[in-house]
């Protein structure tokens, strides 16, 4: 079938197929050097708080299935089956439980729908900063998230003048605390401005990137409705329905940062919410143990390594922030 | 005059016979004899109506459930009545410029977010042996008609997502793709259900990231079904019986009713789990799948529960696509015994229950029903009473057993035929333009419940 599409994603296919080379070009090599700059500044602000960076597990039995319709990567484990992470949070948990504040710098695998291809937001390899914190509220993680991505954008902004003008780039400079909607304000905000949208899921990616423009300062979108998210985002006590969870979105377009919430550590509960994403709970044997046994209240949150440098270099697409990227779909180096 | 001597002897003989039969005859039926027999002699083997034939034989001919203690109501309780002033057939003749014939029915609609040739959809048929080697005949003959067509659970799991396990059954992917290339244009779509053992293996991720499946997501033509139960064993899982090294190559990941590599019975049953439900589990379920799989419809089948006006609430608030109940009547291949007597409510009680929320729709989803349907008759009363359609099981499946793809296809143009008769007949030529009015009932109960005339007042 020769769609558009099709033909978008064939001309992307050509331009991968030599992906290797591009890291010699004067243009991503001012990318990746940026990304380094910004990686240092938010481990040394991480630091400075007390977080310890620990060497994230890649593959196990179980891994993230909230990734929004994306499928695992999973393999044969010497005859048994085992995924490559899509994301690092049962294992973080489990590192909170005995370390208190820690971080990965997480590599993650999602095999995204072929649609995903095209949004110049996904990457089916990436690199996300994973982070939790023990005895934590959403406030809490909202409040350090908000730090470093200042500490990221202000820094690159500060130190790598060079290679911004490189890129043509002018960053604005962040300021916290960031400005925080409510997913209820959110679809009022998108009504009163035509943009319809139903109760209960996500905001689109073209509504959120619209948000982005409009509002022209990074903020928070937080409280989403229960349904929109995994199973471990908490259910707000006096406000059933409702998760203590957030997104934190860019300006300028560039759509979601980082998404984070309070997590749901009740054994029982997580059973119940399991069930509303049809998993079988045989399959999460050793998380559901863990949960059992207790471990303490934590919040933490994800932000996509790719995604920051987009940001921070003005890219149109997230695939040019990284050393042989993989695009849903496309066979690549 | 008198009846010769050797010629009334005879017949007294006879009646001496028929007499001494008979009294056997009302002392075997006077109490399950026979069922308890087999149970003292096969253990529980008996329990399924399965063991006196070929397994691959009883699914298809179904279980004798009209013949039980206890008889029900059925869609033979209402009649189509034809009126003499027909307003919409003049209404017709002025477009057509000439008298309206049964021809002239226009059967296309829309069903569950799809566009279909006429309001029937094949029923969802999951990984039993008999059906799935009949499925690519099956998705031919649908596919060719234009109507929609289910996937049911397990298939994957048990034969493959895309590579066959076993030569003469066909994989997952075979199915689908087969109906999706068999396709005429936009017309028709095919729906997915995933059982917890399948969700295991994230089967619906798989569908959604599968590069030869994009292009058909991308024309509107993949539904996803979630399954909360089916006619003849509501509240119960999914039964197959397998052969003992089927039963083997799939111990790990269902549940069988006893060990293939210790036991000594030639077939053993696979169980799967009925899985749970409560509203939010439902509603947070169906957001789920609306974040996860944007651009698939999205499908609720329902057994005979008695707390349907409750989930129909949930499911059209959250604005499913379609909603699918199927009767008592509806799967009877691989039931319990036990079930088939005494679970669940017959398809004319659900239709009553339901009745008030087919009365007034808001909204766009569909309604669907299913149980013992099989011709045009049944589906041009169900969709009098406001439903969107009908789902063919057993005879879309004995079609494809007598007569393949093409077996399917004469099968589905009958069913088309009479329904244009019957819809011409009520002087109507649009799905849309059936109503109640077009009804009566033999019952005056139900004739109430419904909405319907009573045809002796």
């Amino acid at each position: 079938m020769e769609t558009e599409v099709n033909v978008e994603l064939q001309r992307l296919a050509e331009v991968l197929r030599h992906s290797w080379k591009m890291v010699r070009t004067p243009r991503m090599k001012t990318i990746l050097k940026v990304q380094a700059v910004a990686c240092d500044a938010m481990r040394s602000y991480l630091k400075s708080e007390g977080f310890i960076e620990l060497l994230p597990p890649i593959i196990g039995p179980v891994t993230d299935p909230g990734i929004r319709g994306a499928k695992q990567a999973t393999f044969d484990y010497y005859g048994r089956e085992y995924k490559v992470m899509s994301s690092a949070i049962l294992y973080k948990q489990a590192a909170m439980s005995g370390l208190g504040k820690i971080f990965f710098m997480s590599p993650n695998v999602r095999l995204e729908p072929i649609d995903s291809a095209l949004t110049g937001r996904h990457l089916v390899e990436f690199v996300q900063l994973d982070l939790e914190m023990a005895e934590a509220s959403y406030f809490d993680a909202m409040a350090v998230a908000e730090r470093l991505l200042s500490e990221a954008v202000n820094t690159v902004r500060d130190t790598c003048q060079r290679e911004l003008e490189l890129l043509g780039r002018e960053l604005l400079t962040f300021k916290p605390p960031f400005k925080k909607l409510t997913y209820d304000e959110t679809l009022e905000y998108l009504r009163m401005r035509g943009v319809k949208m139903r109760y209960g899921v996500e905001i689109p990616w073209d509504a959120e990137r619209f948000l982005s423009k409009v509002i022209g300062e990074p903020f928070f979108i937080i409280d989403y409705p229960r349904g929109a998210r995994g199973f471990y985002d908490r259910e707000d006590e006096r406000r059933p329905g409702i998760l203590r969870d957030f997104d934190l979105i860019y300006p300028e377009g560039y759509g979601e940062c980082a998404s984070g919430a309070e997590r749901e550590y009740r054994y029982e509960r997580v059973l119940a919410r399991m069930k509303e994403t049809g998993e079988d709970p045989r399959k999460y044997a050793w998380y559901l143990e863990m949960l059992r046994e207790g471990i303490p209240p934590s919040a933490g949150f994800g932000m996509g390594v790719e995604r920051l440098t987009r940001y921070l270099c003005g890219l149109e697409a997230v695939w040019e922030a990284r050393l042989c990227p993989k695009l849903a779909g496309i066979y690549s180096p | 005059m008198s009846l010769s001597k050797p010629f009334l002897n005879v017949f007294l003989s006879l009646h001496r016979f028929y007499s001494l039969f008979s009294d056997l005859a009302e002392m075997w039926s006077s109490y399950p004899f026979r069922e308890i027999i087999e149970r003292a002699r096969k253990g529980v083997d008996a329990i399924y109506p399965a063991d006196l034939l070929k397994p691959s034989i009883m699914l298809l001919k179904g279980a004798n459930i009209y013949k039980q203690p206890t008889r029900y109501a059925t869609l033979d309780e209402l009649l189509l009545l034809p009126p003499a002033f027909t307003p919409l057939r003049l209404k017709k003749m002025s477009e057509l410029l000439r008298e309206p014939i049964f021809s002239d029915v226009d059967l296309r609609h829309s069903v569950g977010g799809f566009n279909v040739n006429m309001p029937a959809v094949v029923a969802s048929m999951g990984s039993v042996q008999v059906a799935n080697k009949i499925s690519l005949e099956i998705a031919r003959g649908a596919a060719r008609i234009g109507v929609p067509m289910g996937i049911g659970e397990n298939v994957a799991t048990m034969w493959g997502y895309s590579r066959r396990v076993k030569r003469n059954q066909p994989s997952f992917k075979e199915r689908v793709m087969t109906y999706l290339e068999s396709l005429d244009g936009n017309v028709g779509g095919v729906t997915i259900q995933q059982s917890v053992e399948d969700a295991y293996n994230e089967l619906w991720n798989r569908v959604y990231s599968d590069p030869d499946i994009e292009p058909f997501i991308q024309k509107g033509l993949i539904g996803l079904e979630i399954k909360i139960g089916q006619g003849s064993k509501p509240g119960l899982g999914g039964e197959v019986r397998l052969s003992r090294e089927e039963a083997e190559r799939l111990m790990d990941k269902y549940h069988l009713s006893e060990d293939p590599r210790s036991s000594a019975r030639e077939s053993i049953e696979r169980h799967s789990a009925p899985g749970t439900f409560t509203p939010e589990i439902l509603r947070g379920m169906i957001r789920m799948m609306r974040n996860n799989y944007p651009r698939c419809r999205i499908w609720v089948k329902l057994g005979p529960f008695r707390d349907l006006p409750e989930v129909l609430n949930v499911l059209t608030s959250e604005g499913v696509d379609a909603v699918w109940i199927d009767g008592r009547e509806g799967g009877t291949g691989m039931s319990p015994y036990a079930s088939m007597r005494h679970l669940g409510l017959p398809l004319v009680a659900i239709l009553c229950h339901i009745s008030r929320q087919l009365e007034s729709r808001v909204g766009s989803t569909s309604f669907i029903v299913s149980g013992r349907l099989y011709d045009g008759g049944h589906l041009v009363k169900c969709l009098s009473l406001g439903l969107d359609g009908v789902a063919f099981g057993r005879p879309v499946a004995v079609s494809a057993w007598v007569a393949g793809s093409r077996g399917v296809e004469n099968y589905l143009k009958t069913v088309e035929l009479e329904a244009k008769m019957l819809i011409s007949a009520l002087g109507k030529y649009h799905v849309r333009d059936l109503s109640r009015e077009d009804l009566g009932c033999l019952d005056r109960d139900i004739a109430e419940r419904l909405g319907v005339r009573y045809v002796y007042s």
